[in-house]
């Protein structure tokens, strides 16, 4: 029988606003705008000199328009590109300095920075607007030299890691968006793992859009050095508005010779309401290193919000015997759209990649996979597999599959498939007659059918995922 | 580097028009003018760059207009057929002597329906604004015919960087059948262009089959944009065996308009000495209980770079589609590059679609498996690539044809591995 505590006509839970005082820069994207976000993070003239190049390359590069899904014109002068609560003005020292308020936001989205603190063994890096509000976990890390901080606390206390590795994964000149975000990012964490070192807990970062008209750019490094393993996680939430947000992160990992970073993203930042009304345009790039050799880097996403998603996590397998890999689902339902994928280049001797992709596409959305897989000519006995499926709710929504391959290598392997289908009747049939009821039978089908990418997520985000699989999709049959 | 823009006196060269005709081909003069040969920013080119191709290869481009008389060629003596020649494009005879003639309508390419559509491919602007070649060839209702249908496609050597420009229509009426083997025969040594614009259309209960292969190698660049259109109940079964020709793009574009159509792609090829290939389908599944299957395969020897852009596009209404798509290649050389980009574009639930797309290096096991039989090594790759491409071959349900396919084929790679 249907438990009467599962209620999958729950709308968005993270839609509430915090009405809290903010800082704002001028509104407009403009040289002062920029200085300004500089002043305020207390920024050495070197950064100022790297965005204000970044914003020049802007002046004269063009918004992409090769996705698929299509948006309105951003104006990109009517937006704050800076806004972070007062309280915050004065970094506090420790966690009980933080505003009670911003605690309190954190407490109801599930992230409790106080309890996580005693409880459980993830660190977490919480970042509010444009700012980041506290970071657990410090000192535990510290002593065992790993760097995980504020990005703005990285650059005035880390210097020569930062500008070692800013932009040498995704330089200053690469796209739109990537560009955009390297003249204007306020805050995101940064990681270093130093030589021989296993990250002893998962490192996370929690990011919430709160004020209104304010674009969030976020910039996230990571670099593991020598032998050492990371595994980060990144979860996402914005309020509930009719206005379209933009969200244009950039995140940079490298990994070094036998390192290992895992990184994980749940995404749920508000998709709008049932007529395609507001919701975030996430146009974010990632972009990961495999410089050493035998080093990995694994991506692990489960996009359920957003109104437009482009999102493509890569991996640049530069050292030999380099692996990447890239798990996905992608769940868009009344009007939104994703248009998601991987790009791994094959650079390397001996380097091996895997792309698992599920795409659900429900009501009257778009879900697109697109994804590139580059076996350069000195990468030999290379290997590539590539699944893509996709499962269609309805003939009102739309499922795609865009891929490239390409092979310049007589002894290297690339594999694709991809299959379209809808839900099976039978297996409906099935959990309908044990006593499920039609939303919840749709849900553990959709689990199951993304299930081998469920479970490379970290224990923690695996629970709450499988839940928002089933969240996502209410309503969207019978 | 070549002058991309033709001036609009060109187009009275190549033939008088009235006042509509004329401005039908100015305008899309105009638009080829604009954009020129695609390059690799055009994504249905993204692998092809055929301005580089173009700009590296000529010097000019003549349009050719001077008239084909008839040359002497040796028919195929390994089946009976009723033929067609075509000459540098155009129709220079034909003989259905198995056939009865009022049932079949042959005429040289005359006027033909102006499309209002702007071309988003430059090529078919360039064909729409200068082709003054090609047949027309209409199958009544109700005729199935006797003997395949051969079209001896003649190419000689007077063609020195000429660019040709050539409709072909065919149409078939309602359960009515045909069967064609289009045969390239190349004498040109000097490079030429051929843009070929095809449009066949299968009638209710229509069964077409054709087979394209090539008697030799050629310098010749090859464009051809087909456009096919099913009706219901129809069938088209179309293999292609392309080699040999130094550019080779198919655009080939089927429509499957009316319910319970079939349609079938099969391609073998082996490319090899800077061939360049590219295949191009786009299936459009425009109705319900249709069914399309296409499977490409491709063997990549020295310098040759292999091309497959698929695509399946299933419209909302489209149900119980049945959509199946397969690309597979193998390169033998380190200097060959194979890219594809199999896609698919679903908007109806109730479906079956899959696309499966793989390039490798030919099996090593395989290899020695024969070796330790006591093949030579020479031998056994030759083997196994027979293997691979018979997949396609064994399609062929004639005898006799496919005996002769196969022959052809056994001549692209052994004439090959004499270099």
């Amino acid at each position: 029988m249907k438990s009467k505590d599962i209620n999958y006509n729950q709308d968005y839970k993270y839609g509430f606003t915090t009405d809290i005082e903010n800082i704002k820069a001028p509104k407009g994207l403009s040289e002062e705008t920029i200085k300004f976000i500089s002043k305020i993070k207390k920024e050495p003239k070197w950064m100022l000199d790297w965005r204000l190049k970044a914003y020049n390359r802007l002046k004269v590069s063009k918004e992409p328009n090769w996705q698929k899904p299509k948006f309105p014109k951003i104006d990109y002068q009517d937006l704050y590109y800076y806004s972070a609560p007062k309280s915050m003005q004065d970094k506090p020292k420790s966690l009980d300095e933080v505003d009670p308020k911003l605690i309190e936001t954190y407490n109801k989205l599930g992230i409790p920075l106080n309890e996580q603190k005693k409880l459980s063994g993830v660190a977490v890096d919480a970042v509010f607007d444009s700012v980041s509000v506290a970071t657990t976990f410090k000192d535990e890390l510290t002593k065992k030299g790993i760097i995980f901080c504020p990005i703005s606390e990285a650059i005035q206390k880390h210097p020569d890691l930062v500008r070692k590795y800013l932009g040498s994964v995704i330089p200053i000149n690469d796209h739109y968006f990537a560009t955009l975000n390297s003249a204007v990012f306020t805050d995101g964490s940064f990681v270093y793992v130093p030589p021989n070192t296993k990250c002893p807990m998962e490192l996370s970062t929690y990011f919430r859009i709160n004020a209104s008209e304010t674009g969030q750019f976020e910039r996230t490094l990571i670099i593991a050095d020598k032998g050492s393993y990371v595994s980060y996680l990144e979860g996402c939430t914005a309020p509930m508005r009719d206005e379209n947000q933009l969200h244009a992160a950039n995140v940079e990992l490298v990994a070094l010779d036998d390192a290992e970073i895992k990184y994980s993203t749940v995404q749920n930042w508000y998709p709008g309401d049932k007529e395609g009304v507001g919701g975030i345009y996430n146009f974010v790039t990632k972009r990961g290193a495999c410089r050493g050799k035998n080093s990995k880097i694994s991506w692990t996403q489960v996009e359920t919000g957003s109104a437009i998603t482009w999102k493509y996590p890569s991996c640049i397998l530069q050292g030999d015997n380099s692996v990447g890999e890239f798990y996905s689902i992608a769940i868009t339902n009344n009007h939104q759209k994703a248009d998601t994928g991987t790009k791994m280049i094959h650079l390397g001797k001996n380097t091996k990649s895997k792309i698992i992709s599920k795409g659900i596409s429900a009501g009257k959305a778009d879900n697109t996979y697109r994804g590139l897989v580059d076996i350069g000519r000195k990468a030999i006995n290379s290997r590539n597999f590539t699944q893509c499926d996709s499962l269609l709710m309805g003939n009102t929504c739309g499922a795609h599959t865009v891929p490239y391959i390409k092979n310049k290598n007589s002894s290297s392997t690339i594999e694709h498939e991809a299959t379209t289908s809808k839900i099976n009747e039978d297996q409906l049939f099935y959990c309908n007659q044990r006593g499920l009821s039609q939303e919840e039978a749709v849900s553990l089908i959709v689990n199951g059918f993304c299930k081998e990418v469920l479970q490379q997520l970290p224990m923690e985000f695996a629970v709450e995922a499988q839940k928002l699989v089933g969240i996502s999709l209410e309503g969207s049959v019978g | 580097m070549l002058n991309f823009k033709i001036d609009s006196s060109e187009i009275d060269k190549v033939g008088n028009f009235n006042k509509q005709e004329k401005d039908f081909r100015l305008k899309n003069l105009e638009n080829f003018n604009k954009n020129g040969f695609p390059n690799k920013r055009n994504e249905d080119w993204k692998f092809s760059d055929l301005r580089e191709i173009v700009s590296k290869n000529f010097k000019k481009l003549n349009f050719h207009s001077t008239n084909n008389t008839e040359q002497k060629i040796d028919l195929i003596k390994e089946f009976e057929h009723n033929f067609i020649v075509l000459t540098n494009g155009e129709l220079t005879s034909s003989n259905f002597s198995y056939e009865d003639k009022d049932k079949i309508k042959i005429q040289k390419y005359s006027n033909y329906p102006l499309s209002e559509k702007t071309e988003l491919n430059p090529l078919i602007s360039l064909n729409h604004a200068m082709a003054n070649k090609g047949f027309i060839l209409e199958v009544e209702e109700n005729y199935k015919f006797n003997k395949i249908l051969v079209i001896y496609s003649l190419y000689t050597d007077k063609l020195n960087e000429n660019i040709i420009n050539c409709k072909n229509k065919i149409k078939i009426g309602k359960n009515s059948e045909l069967h064609t083997l289009e045969y390239l025969i190349n004498n040109s040594k000097a490079n030429f262009f051929n843009n070929i614009y095809e449009n066949i259309v299968l009638d209710d209960s229509a069964k077409f089959k054709n087979i394209c292969i090539q008697k030799n190698k050629s310098s010749g660049y090859f464009h051809k944009y087909s456009n096919n259109k099913l009706g219901t109940n129809s069938n088209y079964s179309s293999f292609v065996f392309p080699a040999g020709l130094k550019f080779n793009k198919l655009d080939l574009e089927f429509d499957l308009t009316g319910k319970n159509s079939e349609c079938k792609l099969l391609a073998a090829s082996y490319l090899s000495q800077k061939d360049h290939q590219e295949i191009k389908t786009r299936i459009n599944h425009f109705a319900s209980d249709c069914k399309s299957f296409q499977k490409v395969k491709n063997v990549l020897d020295s310098e040759s770079k292999g091309v497959f852009q698929g695509k399946i596009f299933v419209k909302d209404i489209a149900q119980k589609t049945d959509a199946y798509q397969l690309s597979k290649a193998i390169l033998l050389n380190d200097s060959s590059e194979f890219n594809s980009k199999p896609e698919l574009e679903i908007y109806a639930d109730n479906v079956k679609c899959s696309h499966g797309s793989s390039s490798g290096s030919i099996d090593k096991n395989s290899v020695f498996y024969l070796m330790s039989r006591g093949l030579s090594k020479k031998e056994s790759v030759n083997l196994l690539i027979d293997g691979f491409l018979s997949e396609i071959t064994n399609e062929i349900k004639n005898q006799k044809i496919k005996t002769f396919i196969i022959n052809r084929l056994r001549i692209q790679l052994d004439g090959h591995k004499k270099h």
